[in-house]
């Protein structure tokens, strides 16, 4: 039939070839014509704000419970310096829903066959999963960095109502609010290096949530000192999460430290992926 | 233009395609044909760099389809009608796939539209009928207007008018002096719409050949004849390599002379023939005898496969044809 507009000239422009930023512009359409993005990234920020304001009322509650029945809030370990920690409290929900939608992204072309469209327009491939790194990378810091400053902003009128607001100039806060974008970024690379070595929705999710949350928590319970010392303060959410102390103590990793062991875990993990996309069959 | 040289694909221990040398043309519509697991769809993999071949080479246009700086402009494949994820629509499918090649939106909607899918570009693509995803899978493979393309059963679930329209379509690209490289199982399609064949059966080339040649080397001499004296021009034309059949009291199948032949000595010997029609066996006749033969083949001596896998290719697919011209005369 109509195979004249094949021949367009239009089409026929020469020198267009692949680039890196031209990945990353079919990275971003992908990522933004897909609901359940939306969806993902609209649930991240309000479980994060959610859990955050409710953490502050819940403190703020306690604390004033225990003024009234006279006794010092300080002695049962709730002090002030808690309460401004809840800025990123959202931190350890949201960074199961960022991590899954790291997972996703890759592992959801693979089980829909799109990864082979994927790969036949840019056959390098390794382009096209570091542009989808880059776009899940920026994407999660920015809901992180968000996330944070919202439930800081909502948490105050709550806990103006027990006298425990306080002011954006607190030691550390502006830097532990962006650095909690810097953790989700993490986070979701993460998820995508899984995603992308398992194939596998599920799997990559499951993988996550072990790293994340199960480890700290077997390691937590091993009374051993080298496992004290040499492993958990190494695993990846509780190294990241000196990135968004407030205050370091004494024998643990620093900010640099802790941002640094989590970034090696991205790193190598997306290295391995990096190989498995370049050679495995898709 | 597309070059194999010895091309193999394992899948663990087991041969997929086992050392496979061809060349698709340009300029024309090359037919791929093979039975279900003869590793068709592993050497299109292959030639688009999604499957790394255990050895040999395929080139496309002189380089590795990876090596292409602009690959979707030097080839376009439908290789699964569902390469797409199944909750974007068509549009932002398309608009994603030409973004990595700085592919305007133009062309874009003119591949839509080319390929009939503007009433629903705009719907997620898992809703889409087997027709409408294969017609997808054409969109994308022409979005960069390739100078090749390679469509992997491209008529599947397509409607009577897309069938049609598939032909057609191939059918010009291939006039323009594309290559154009297309499998499909619906022998009486590939008839219409194939210039050449290259049949593969078991990971191996059997034949290699342009259509009418594969048709011709299959019994094309054969000839239906209707005459009141079948035994008086039976013995006249009796000779060496001359095969008469009688089907009925009027009615003989000769082959091995030609219809010209056979009329003259009919009239030389005053004999009334009231039909003289030239016998063609059928793309489908010939392409079930060549594989049937290919595989009985290789099951009546599965024990020494190995011997043969390293001295066979060259001689395979004249031998072969030979064989399947005489099964399918044996066949009618």
């Amino acid at each position: 039939m109509s195979t004249a507009t094949m021949n367009r000239p239009a089409a026929r422009v020469s020198g267009k070839g692949v680039s890196f930023a031209r990945a990353l512009h079919s990275e971003w359409i992908k990522f933004t014509t897909l609901r359940s993005t939306w969806i993902l990234l609209a649930t991240t920020i309000a479980v994060s704000i959610g859990i955050g304001v409710l953490g502050a009322w819940g403190m703020g509650s306690g604390i004033e419970q225990l003024r009234a029945d006279g006794q010092d809030p300080a002695s049962v370990g709730l002090d002030p310096s808690m309460i401004h920690m809840m800025a990123t409290g959202g931190l350890d929900f949201g960074q199961l829903i960022i991590g899954a939608l790291g997972v996703l992204l890759i592992a959801s072309e693979y089980s829909t066959g799109m990864i082979r469209s994927t790969m036949t327009a840019v056959p390098r491939r390794i382009p096209a999963l570091a542009a989808k790194a880059v776009v899940v990378a920026v994407v999660a810091a920015i809901v992180g960095v968000v996330s944070s400053f919202a439930t800081y902003f909502a948490s105050q009128p709550v806990l103006s109502q027990y006298g425990l607001e306080y002011g954006l100039d607190v030691e550390n806060l502006v830097q532990s609010i962006l650095l909690s974008g810097v953790y989700l970024a993490l986070v979701a690379l993460m998820g995508l290096a899984l995603g992308s070595l398992l194939r596998n929705s599920a799997g990559g999710i499951v993988t996550l949530v072990a790293l994340l949350l199960v480890l700290p928590i077997v390691a937590s319970m091993l009374q051993f000192d080298w496992v004290k010392d040499g492993v958990e303060p190494f695993l990846p959410s509780n190294a990241g999460r000196q990135l968004v102390a407030l205050q370091i103590p004494e024998d643990a990793l620093t900010q640099l430290q802790g941002g640094l062991v989590m970034a090696a875990w991205a790193a190598v993990l997306l290295a391995a992926a990096a190989v498995t996309t370049k050679t495995r069959d898709v | 233009m597309i070059e194999a040289r010895g091309l193999v694909k394992m899948y663990g221990k087991k041969p997929a395609v086992q050392g496979i040398s061809f060349t698709v043309q340009p300029g024309k519509v090359t037919g791929f044909l093979g039975p279900n697991g003869a590793g068709k769809s592993t050497t299109m993999r292959m030639i688009m760099g999604l499957d790394r071949p255990t050895g040999g080479d395929v080139t496309v246009n002189g380089r590795h389809y990876a090596g292409h700086r602009a690959p979707l402009r030097e080839v376009g494949a439908l290789l699964d009608a569902k390469a797409v994820h199944s909750s974007r629509s068509a549009y932002n499918h398309l608009r994603a796939m030409a973004a990595t090649h700085g592919i305007s939106k133009t062309r874009v909607h003119d591949v839509i539209e080319l390929t009939g899918l503007g009433a629903v570009a705009k719907k997620r693509v898992g809703g889409f009928s087997l027709g409408m995803g294969q017609r997808l899978g054409i969109a994308a493979a022409l979005l960069g207007d390739p100078q090749t393309v390679i469509l992997d059963e491209p008529v599947n679930g397509l409607d009577p008018e897309g069938v049609l329209w598939v032909r057609n379509l191939v059918r010009a690209l291939a006039a323009e002096g594309r290559t154009v490289f297309l499998s499909s199982h619906l022998m009486s399609e590939m008839a219409q719409t194939a210039d050449h064949l290259l049949v593969i059966g078991r990971g191996r080339i059997i034949a290699d050949a342009s259509m009418q040649d594969f048709l011709a080397r299959s019994g094309q001499l054969r000839t239906r004849v209707r005459t009141d004296q079948p035994e008086v021009l039976g013995r006249a034309l009796a000779a060496e390599g001359v095969t008469i059949e009688t089907r009925d009291a009027a009615l003989l199948e000769i082959a091995g002379v030609d219809a010209r032949t056979i009329a003259r000595t009919a009239l030389d010997h005053q004999v009334l023939v009231y039909e003289l029609t030239p016998l063609q066996a059928s793309l489908e006749e010939v392409y079930m005898a060549l594989t049937k033969d290919e595989v009985e083949y290789h099951s009546q001596n599965f024990g020494n496969t190995d011997s043969r896998d390293n001295t066979d290719t060259p001689a395979g697919p004249q031998e072969v044809l030979a064989g399947a011209g005489a099964a399918s005369r044996e066949g009618k």
